[in-house]
């Protein structure tokens, strides 16, 4: 008698444990480590709609709501921090993006953004350039930039 | 690579001088052609400087774009194909195996005169057998003027030489990286219709909206489009030199997707005429092309499904001589379509595989009453085509890129007409093609 019981508490344990696991192991995966970052003094209000920084991203959307021009950096198209930014925070998948940049540039209907190399170059030039929106990661949020949040 | 690029960008002009005596006979029989030799080659000299000068300047920077200064991008392409064919030639009528006559190489640049004013040309040079020769030829130049409204709709205006709105992947047709495979699925995007829905000069109005529930957009296209590898194409069709000239034509493309653009529908119109004006003394001609397509696109991390459907009314009126025998008109109703399923299993590489069939004609599916009124000289499987294709791309660096397809081919449709044999009368003669024919093609582009 008292094995079964243990085992049932055994068992029971067990599961508390795994779904604990689970559920840490899910927040996780939900955290954003990413961020979107814009250049101090551009006229957007955060936090901004999903759909709007798509269509920035998407390069539709190509002024700010004074009518200045929205310059968007990005890394290229293998960095896992491009990846990360796409999926989680702009829910679209990385090659549809691509298929879109080209679409504008090989059509003459539109212009890329801008690939750096690094995230350091991203900072720079997203506290050097007026009317820039970038990424970054999010433990590497810095004051030369401005956080941008999604609702 | 750098090496390997040169190695397969060396040796087209070397095979295909030594290869195609057929061809340079013919280059040779009319005095004009024997200019064309020359621009020819010194157009392939050309690109290849164009060429140097691209990777010399992409390969140290590694980056994907060139910001020269501020607002002004520079942007390009360049991709070699070589194909094996067990029946028909794809680029010449003589089948030479291997076949390298199909480059593309496009340089474009654009630039944001205002926030809202953007100026756009791109050059491309394009080989794709006896006609496109790779002379270079502004694909599109223009001016574009958008606005914005409270971020969720935008309208704008093209002007110029610019794209024609037909279709998913007319819009960049000629950039390896942007399509499923190395060929088109043809019976959508025919070879040799490729100069009449490619670009156009005119205006093109444009209106986008951005909703939660997604985005539609709505361009209206007006003006000339473009018949010059068609002018060429002239004489193989209809036994007579004369000029393709293109009226006012008109197109329209309503497109929807949702606002993750996983699933996107678009539904494309054209009415185009081109009046055939003739060397001889006699009326002129007209064709006329109004098709109507269907296309519907899902996308999924690792799946892409497409399929696109096309009807159409093509009609040519007093296209033959007064007493020849064979009176070339014709009035169809023709119907296209293709299934296709890309699936990419890492993010390098994809596999792909789709189903295309075309029928000219689909009152004469058979092509049987066709072949009898032509007298033999086009048979009735040079009336359809039906392609299964399957392709494997890789995706070495975001740059550079590789795949090999192979097709098999049932029927002739869609064959150009560069392709099929001379005959009889001096015009293209259907029947010394093959009727089952596999078509295997290996490319490599680069991209910046």
């Amino acid at each position: 008698m008292p094995k079964i019981i243990s085992c049932y508490t055994c068992r029971f344990r067990n599961m508390a444990l795994w779904s604990l696991i689970l559920l840490f192991s899910g927040s996780m995966m939900a955290e954003e480590n990413v961020v979107a970052v814009v250049h101090y003094g551009t006229p957007v209000t955060t936090p901004i709609s999903r759909i709007r920084l798509s269509s920035i991203f998407s390069m539709r959307l190509t002024t700010w709501s004074d009518g200045s021009a929205i310059k968007v950096f990005v890394l290229p198209d293998d960095n896992p921090l491009n990846s990360t930014f796409c999926k989680q925070i702009l829910k679209l998948f990385p090659h549809q993006l691509r298929y879109a940049w080209d679409r504008l540039v090989y059509s003459g209907t539109g212009q890329a953004p801008v690939i750096l190399s690094s995230t350091q170059e991203m900072e720079n030039k997203i506290a050097n350039t007026p009317g820039a929106i970038g990424y970054l990661p999010k433990e590497k949020k810095d004051d030369n930039v401005a956080i941008l949040l999604v609702e | 690579m750098t090496m390997l690029l040169f190695s397969l960008w060396n040796s087209p002009t070397v095979t295909s001088r030594r290869n195609h005596p057929s061809n340079c006979e013919q280059w040779n029989r009319p005095p004009a052609r024997k200019v064309h030799v020359c621009n020819f080659i010194s157009q392939v000299l050309a690109s290849k400087i164009v060429l140097i000068f691209c990777l010399s300047l992409s390969i140290p920077f590694n980056c994907n774009a060139f910001e020269l200064f501020d607002s002004v991008q520079i942007h390009g392409f360049v991709s070699q194909a070589m194909f094996l064919s067990s029946g028909n030639g794809m680029f010449t009528d003589n089948k030479s195996n291997p076949n390298f006559e199909f480059t593309e190489l496009g340089i474009n640049g654009s630039w944001y005169a205002t926030p809202n004013l953007r100026l756009s040309m791109q050059v491309l040079s394009r080989r794709a057998g006896r006609w496109d020769n790779g002379s270079p030829v502004i694909d599109f130049g223009l001016m574009d003027y958008s606005f914005n409204f409270d971020s969720a709709y935008r309208v704008g205006i093209r002007a110029g030489r610019v794209r024609q709105p037909y279709g998913l992947y007319n819009d960049t047709r000629d950039v390896a990286f942007t399509r499923p495979s190395i060929l088109l699925p043809q019976s959508i995007y025919l070879e040799g219709a490729r100069d009449l829905t490619i670009s156009g000069d005119g205006l093109i109005l444009y209106g986008e909206s951005t909703k939660p529930w997604g985005n539609l957009t709505l361009e209206l296209f007006g003006g000339y489009p473009r018949t010059e590898s068609i002018n060429n194409q002239f004489q193989a069709v209809f036994g007579y030199s004369g000029v393709l000239e293109s009226n006012p034509s008109f197109v329209g493309r309503f497109n929807y997707e949702t606002y993750n653009g996983r699933l996107r529908f678009a539904l494309t119109g054209a009415y185009t005429t081109a009046t055939a004006s003739k060397s001889v003394p006699s009326p002129n001609g007209l064709v006329t092309f109004a098709p109507m397509i269907f296309s519907a696109q899902y996308t999924t991390d690792k799946w892409t499904l497409t399929s696109e459907y096309d009807f159409d009314f093509f009609k040519g009126e007093n296209l033959g001589l007064p007493g020849f025998p064979i009176n070339p008109d014709f009035n169809y109703f023709g119907q296209k379509y293709y299934f296709q399923a890309a699936y990419r299993f890492n993010p390098q590489w994809e596999l792909m595989a789709r189903y295309d069939a075309m029928y000219p004609n689909s009152h004469d599916q058979s092509g049987y009453q066709a072949s009898i009124k032509s007298k033999g000289l086009s048979p009735d499987y040079s009336h359809y085509a039906k392609t299964m294709t399957v392709g494997l791309r890789w995706d070495i660096t975001p740059m550079m890129m590789i795949r090999a397809e192979y097709n098999y081919i049932n029927g002739t449709a869609w064959l150009p007409v560069q392709g099929v044999p001379t005959g009889v009368f001096g015009i293209s003669d259907n029947s010394q093609t093959s009727k089952y024919w596999d078509l295997f093609g290996l490319q490599v582009s680069i991209r910046f």
